[in-house]
Protein backbone atom coordinates (compact mmCIF):
# COMPACT_ATOMS: atom_id res chain seq x y z
CA UNK A 1 0.00 0.00 0.00
CA UNK A 2 2.61 2.83 0.52
CA UNK A 3 4.49 1.85 -2.28
CA UNK A 4 1.10 2.93 -4.17
CA UNK A 5 0.70 5.39 -2.49
CA UNK A 6 4.85 6.49 -2.78
CA UNK A 7 3.93 6.53 -6.78
CA UNK A 8 1.09 8.78 -6.48
CA UNK A 9 2.81 11.34 -4.27
CA UNK A 10 5.45 11.73 -7.11
CA UNK A 11 2.92 12.12 -9.90
CA UNK A 12 -0.04 14.41 -8.02
CA UNK A 13 2.60 16.19 -5.09
CA UNK A 14 1.29 17.92 -2.29
CA UNK A 15 -2.40 17.51 -2.81
CA UNK A 16 -1.70 13.76 -2.76
CA UNK A 17 0.72 14.01 0.30
CA UNK A 18 -2.05 15.51 2.34
CA UNK A 19 -4.48 12.92 1.42
CA UNK A 20 -2.19 10.40 2.74
CA UNK A 21 -1.54 11.99 6.03
CA UNK A 22 -5.25 12.94 5.82
CA UNK A 23 -6.05 9.21 5.55
CA UNK A 24 -3.24 8.31 8.40
CA UNK A 25 -4.39 10.60 11.01
CA UNK A 26 -8.03 8.90 10.82
CA UNK A 27 -6.28 5.54 11.03
CA UNK A 28 -6.17 4.02 7.78
CA UNK A 29 -2.91 2.12 7.37
CA UNK A 30 -1.27 4.34 4.81
CA UNK A 31 2.26 4.81 6.23
CA UNK A 32 1.70 8.28 6.99
CA UNK A 33 5.06 8.65 8.80
CA UNK A 34 7.50 6.65 5.70
CA UNK A 35 5.77 9.53 3.45
CA UNK A 36 7.13 12.04 5.44
CA UNK A 37 10.53 11.04 5.48
CA UNK A 38 10.17 10.25 1.74
CA UNK A 39 9.18 13.45 0.78
CA UNK A 40 11.96 14.88 2.91
CA UNK A 41 14.55 13.15 1.32
CA UNK A 42 12.41 14.00 -2.39
CA UNK A 43 12.59 17.58 -1.47
CA UNK A 44 16.89 16.94 -0.73
CA UNK A 45 16.35 15.70 -4.45
CA UNK A 46 15.03 18.98 -5.40
CA UNK A 47 11.96 16.97 -6.43
CA UNK A 48 9.70 19.51 -4.39
CA UNK A 49 9.85 22.38 -2.68
CA UNK A 50 9.86 21.36 1.05
CA UNK A 51 7.97 24.08 2.44
CA UNK A 52 4.73 24.12 0.47
CA UNK A 53 4.73 20.35 1.48
CA UNK A 54 4.89 20.71 5.03
CA UNK A 55 1.99 22.95 4.97
CA UNK A 56 0.05 21.28 2.56
CA UNK A 57 1.05 17.92 4.96
CA UNK A 58 -0.09 19.44 8.21
CA UNK A 59 -3.44 21.03 6.96
CA UNK A 60 -3.95 17.37 6.15
CA UNK A 61 -2.86 15.58 9.35
CA UNK A 62 -4.84 18.16 11.48
CA UNK A 63 -8.10 17.70 9.57
CA UNK A 64 -7.35 13.53 9.92
CA UNK A 65 -7.17 14.36 14.22
CA UNK A 66 -10.10 16.34 13.64
CA UNK A 67 -12.35 13.99 12.12
CA UNK A 68 -11.20 11.82 14.48
CA UNK A 69 -11.59 13.58 17.40
CA UNK A 70 -15.16 14.55 16.01
CA UNK A 71 -16.03 10.63 15.91
CA UNK A 72 -14.64 10.20 19.62
CA UNK A 73 -16.92 13.60 20.49
CA UNK A 74 -20.16 12.45 18.41
CA UNK A 75 -19.79 8.12 19.95
CA UNK A 76 -19.02 9.40 23.28
CA UNK A 77 -23.28 8.64 24.58
CA UNK A 78 -22.30 5.23 22.70
CA UNK A 79 -19.06 4.46 24.60
CA UNK A 80 -20.39 6.04 27.78
CA UNK A 81 -23.33 3.46 27.17
CA UNK A 82 -21.33 0.23 26.52
CA UNK A 83 -18.26 1.26 28.49
CA UNK A 84 -18.74 3.51 31.45
CA UNK A 85 -18.90 0.86 33.84
CA UNK A 86 -15.29 -0.73 32.64
CA UNK A 87 -12.58 -0.17 34.78
CA UNK A 88 -9.97 0.00 31.83
CA UNK A 89 -12.07 2.53 30.53
CA UNK A 90 -12.30 5.10 33.14
CA UNK A 91 -8.20 4.34 33.90
CA UNK A 92 -7.82 5.50 30.57
CA UNK A 93 -9.76 8.49 30.77
CA UNK A 94 -8.07 9.16 34.64
CA UNK A 95 -4.71 9.32 32.74
CA UNK A 96 -5.40 10.56 29.95
CA UNK A 97 -6.98 13.74 32.11
CA UNK A 98 -4.20 13.55 34.32
CA UNK A 99 -1.39 14.87 31.52
CA UNK A 100 -4.13 15.30 28.52
CA UNK A 101 -1.81 18.27 26.63
CA UNK A 102 1.48 15.61 26.92
CA UNK A 103 -0.71 12.76 25.27
CA UNK A 104 -1.82 15.41 22.67
CA UNK A 105 1.83 16.12 22.12
CA UNK A 106 3.76 13.18 22.53
CA UNK A 107 1.06 10.97 20.33
CA UNK A 108 2.25 12.71 17.37
CA UNK A 109 5.57 11.83 16.36
CA UNK A 110 7.31 9.78 18.97
CA UNK A 111 4.35 6.89 20.12
CA UNK A 112 2.49 7.58 17.03
CA UNK A 113 0.40 4.21 17.80
CA UNK A 114 -1.45 5.79 20.46
CA UNK A 115 -2.28 8.45 18.33
CA UNK A 116 -5.73 7.05 16.96
CA UNK A 117 -7.06 6.16 20.55
CA UNK A 118 -5.54 9.31 22.14
CA UNK A 119 -7.64 11.24 19.75
CA UNK A 120 -10.99 9.03 20.00
CA UNK A 121 -10.28 9.60 24.11
CA UNK A 122 -10.01 13.59 23.79
CA UNK A 123 -13.25 13.87 21.81
CA UNK A 124 -14.66 11.31 24.06
CA UNK A 125 -13.83 13.05 27.24
CA UNK A 126 -15.31 16.42 26.78
CA UNK A 127 -11.57 17.73 26.14
CA UNK A 128 -12.26 21.34 24.51
CA UNK A 129 -11.64 21.42 20.69
CA UNK A 130 -9.43 24.58 20.91
CA UNK A 131 -6.60 23.22 23.27
CA UNK A 132 -6.44 19.54 21.51
CA UNK A 133 -6.23 21.45 18.24
CA UNK A 134 -3.24 23.84 19.97
CA UNK A 135 -1.11 20.23 21.01
CA UNK A 136 -1.96 18.73 18.26
CA UNK A 137 -0.38 21.33 15.83
CA UNK A 138 2.46 21.48 17.87
CA UNK A 139 2.99 17.90 17.77
CA UNK A 140 2.23 17.56 14.15
CA UNK A 141 4.58 20.15 13.27
CA UNK A 142 7.31 18.59 15.17
CA UNK A 143 6.59 15.48 13.53
CA UNK A 144 6.34 16.91 10.23
CA UNK A 145 9.98 19.02 10.71
CA UNK A 146 11.71 16.35 12.99
CA UNK A 147 10.78 13.17 10.38
CA UNK A 148 10.49 15.50 7.01
CA UNK A 149 13.96 16.43 8.15
CA UNK A 150 15.87 13.50 8.73
CA UNK A 151 14.55 12.41 5.44
CA UNK A 152 15.89 15.73 4.40
CA UNK A 153 19.27 15.03 6.09
CA UNK A 154 19.69 11.28 4.84
CA UNK A 155 18.46 11.83 1.61
CA UNK A 156 18.60 8.63 -0.26
CA UNK A 157 18.95 6.36 2.96
CA UNK A 158 15.64 7.64 3.97
CA UNK A 159 14.49 4.23 3.81
CA UNK A 160 16.70 3.09 6.98
CA UNK A 161 15.69 6.58 8.69
CA UNK A 162 11.89 5.35 8.26
CA UNK A 163 13.05 1.85 9.74
CA UNK A 164 14.86 3.08 12.71
CA UNK A 165 12.07 5.75 13.29
CA UNK A 166 9.38 3.40 13.42
CA UNK A 167 11.20 0.52 15.47
CA UNK A 168 12.23 3.45 17.95
CA UNK A 169 8.20 4.41 18.12
CA UNK A 170 7.65 0.72 19.26
CA UNK A 171 10.79 0.56 21.58
CA UNK A 172 9.06 3.93 23.00
CA UNK A 173 5.66 2.30 23.30
CA UNK A 174 7.48 -0.73 25.02
CA UNK A 175 8.67 1.61 27.74
CA UNK A 176 5.41 3.24 28.11
CA UNK A 177 3.77 -0.06 28.60
CA UNK A 178 6.07 -0.85 30.92
CA UNK A 179 6.45 2.24 33.32
CA UNK A 180 2.29 1.92 33.38
CA UNK A 181 2.17 -1.72 34.41
CA UNK A 182 4.79 -1.75 37.12
CA UNK A 183 3.32 1.44 38.83
CA UNK A 184 -0.29 0.17 38.31
CA UNK A 185 1.04 -3.39 39.83
CA UNK A 186 2.88 -1.62 42.47
CA UNK A 187 -0.34 0.66 43.16
CA UNK A 188 -2.49 -2.26 43.69
CA UNK A 189 -0.05 -4.24 46.31
CA UNK A 190 0.14 -1.30 48.28
CA UNK A 191 -3.60 -0.54 48.34
CA UNK A 192 -3.66 -4.42 49.47
CA UNK B 1 -9.91 -8.32 47.14
CA UNK B 2 -10.22 -10.78 44.50
CA UNK B 3 -11.13 -7.87 41.72
CA UNK B 4 -8.08 -6.17 43.16
CA UNK B 5 -5.97 -9.58 42.42
CA UNK B 6 -7.15 -10.15 39.05
CA UNK B 7 -6.04 -6.35 37.90
CA UNK B 8 -2.67 -6.90 39.47
CA UNK B 9 -2.01 -10.05 37.68
CA UNK B 10 -3.36 -8.18 34.76
CA UNK B 11 -0.84 -5.18 35.17
CA UNK B 12 2.34 -7.59 36.04
CA UNK B 13 1.21 -9.28 32.36
CA UNK B 14 1.30 -5.85 30.90
CA UNK B 15 4.70 -5.19 32.27
CA UNK B 16 6.21 -8.49 30.92
CA UNK B 17 4.46 -7.54 27.61
CA UNK B 18 6.13 -4.35 27.71
CA UNK B 19 9.50 -5.75 28.32
CA UNK B 20 8.85 -8.02 24.83
CA UNK B 21 8.15 -4.79 23.18
CA UNK B 22 11.56 -3.18 24.55
CA UNK B 23 13.23 -6.31 23.49
CA UNK B 24 11.57 -6.75 19.96
CA UNK B 25 12.12 -2.78 19.14
CA UNK B 26 15.85 -2.87 20.72
CA UNK B 27 16.85 -5.56 18.38
CA UNK B 28 15.40 -3.75 15.47
CA UNK B 29 16.30 -0.39 16.18
CA UNK B 30 19.96 -1.46 16.83
CA UNK B 31 20.24 -3.57 13.38
CA UNK B 32 18.37 -0.53 11.68
CA UNK B 33 21.16 1.86 13.31
CA UNK B 34 24.15 -0.54 11.91
CA UNK B 35 22.39 -0.20 8.47
CA UNK B 36 23.45 3.53 8.43
CA UNK B 37 27.45 2.43 8.31
CA UNK B 38 26.92 0.06 5.49
CA UNK B 39 25.04 2.78 3.16
CA UNK B 40 26.77 4.91 0.64
CA UNK B 41 26.93 8.45 2.16
CA UNK B 42 23.64 10.13 0.16
CA UNK B 43 24.55 12.92 -2.61
CA UNK B 44 23.98 16.44 -1.12
CA UNK B 45 21.59 18.65 -2.25
CA UNK B 46 21.55 19.32 -6.37
CA UNK B 47 24.13 16.87 -6.89
CA UNK B 48 23.02 13.54 -9.03
CA UNK B 49 22.24 10.19 -7.78
CA UNK B 50 25.17 7.45 -8.94
CA UNK B 51 24.03 4.68 -6.89
CA UNK B 52 21.71 2.60 -9.29
CA UNK B 53 20.73 0.13 -6.77
CA UNK B 54 18.57 2.66 -4.71
CA UNK B 55 16.08 2.38 -7.93
CA UNK B 56 13.23 0.55 -6.52
CA UNK B 57 10.11 -0.46 -8.96
CA UNK B 58 7.73 2.00 -7.02
CA UNK B 59 9.70 5.14 -8.65
CA UNK B 60 8.45 6.63 -11.87
CA UNK B 61 10.70 6.75 -15.29
CA UNK B 62 10.19 11.74 -14.39
CA UNK B 63 11.40 10.79 -11.06
CA UNK B 64 14.41 8.49 -11.62
CA UNK B 65 15.24 10.42 -14.47
CA UNK B 66 15.29 13.66 -12.60
CA UNK B 67 17.46 12.27 -9.87
CA UNK B 68 20.16 10.63 -11.65
CA UNK B 69 20.26 13.32 -14.76
CA UNK B 70 19.59 10.79 -17.43
CA UNK B 71 16.41 12.37 -19.99
CA UNK B 72 13.25 10.32 -19.68
CA UNK B 73 13.17 9.33 -23.60
CA UNK B 74 16.23 7.42 -22.59
CA UNK B 75 14.57 5.49 -20.74
CA UNK B 76 11.46 4.72 -22.21
CA UNK B 77 13.65 4.10 -25.95
CA UNK B 78 15.79 1.85 -24.12
CA UNK B 79 12.41 -0.17 -23.04
CA UNK B 80 10.94 -0.20 -26.15
CA UNK B 81 7.68 1.94 -25.04
CA UNK B 82 6.14 4.91 -26.21
CA UNK B 83 6.00 7.68 -23.18
CA UNK B 84 3.06 9.42 -23.95
CA UNK B 85 1.31 6.18 -24.81
CA UNK B 86 -1.39 5.43 -22.19
CA UNK B 87 0.07 8.00 -19.62
CA UNK B 88 3.32 5.96 -19.17
CA UNK B 89 4.94 9.11 -17.17
CA UNK B 90 2.66 8.16 -14.51
CA UNK B 91 3.34 4.95 -14.13
CA UNK B 92 5.57 2.75 -11.47
CA UNK B 93 8.84 0.41 -13.11
CA UNK B 94 6.48 -2.34 -11.69
CA UNK B 95 3.24 -0.97 -13.45
CA UNK B 96 5.28 -0.68 -17.13
CA UNK B 97 7.08 -4.18 -16.35
CA UNK B 98 2.97 -5.82 -15.81
CA UNK B 99 1.53 -3.92 -18.80
CA UNK B 100 4.68 -4.35 -21.49
CA UNK B 101 6.34 -7.28 -20.33
CA UNK B 102 4.03 -9.56 -17.92
CA UNK B 103 6.81 -12.57 -18.77
CA UNK B 104 9.76 -11.02 -18.14
CA UNK B 105 9.77 -10.17 -13.99
CA UNK B 106 12.35 -7.54 -12.98
CA UNK B 107 12.69 -6.36 -17.10
CA UNK B 108 11.74 -2.91 -16.89
CA UNK B 109 14.36 -2.37 -13.13
CA UNK B 110 17.11 -4.16 -14.69
CA UNK B 111 17.11 -2.55 -18.13
CA UNK B 112 16.70 1.22 -16.46
CA UNK B 113 19.51 0.15 -14.33
CA UNK B 114 21.32 -0.75 -16.99
CA UNK B 115 20.39 2.54 -18.98
CA UNK B 116 21.22 4.48 -16.57
CA UNK B 117 24.84 3.24 -15.98
CA UNK B 118 25.54 3.59 -19.28
CA UNK B 119 24.34 7.36 -20.13
CA UNK B 120 26.05 8.14 -16.76
CA UNK B 121 28.98 11.16 -17.28
CA UNK B 122 32.21 9.58 -16.26
CA UNK B 123 33.10 11.17 -12.49
CA UNK B 124 35.87 13.88 -12.98
CA UNK B 125 39.24 12.43 -11.82
CA UNK B 126 40.44 14.26 -8.46
CA UNK B 127 44.01 15.19 -9.09
CA UNK B 128 46.92 15.21 -6.15
CA UNK B 129 47.35 18.75 -4.66
CA UNK B 130 51.33 18.87 -5.73
CA UNK B 131 51.15 17.53 -8.80
CA UNK B 132 54.30 19.17 -10.88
Amino acid sequence: MSDYFLTQVLNYGAPLFALTLFLGAVGLPVGASLMVIAVGAFSQQGYFDWVMMAAVGLLGALLGDSLSFGMGHYGKDWVRAHLSSSPAWSNALAQFNNRAWAAVFFTRFLITALAIPTNLIAGGSGYPFRRFMLYDLLGEATWILLYGGLGYLFGSQWEVVNEFMSNFGGLLLGVVVLIFGVRQAVVRQTKK
Amino acid sequence: MQGNSKSRILFIALSVFGLILILFFGMRVLRAFKKFDRQHPPPFAGELQTDVEAIEEWMTIPFISHNYGVPPDVLFDALGIEPKDKDNFKKSLEQLNEEYFPDADGYVLTTVKATILAHQPPPTPILPQNTP
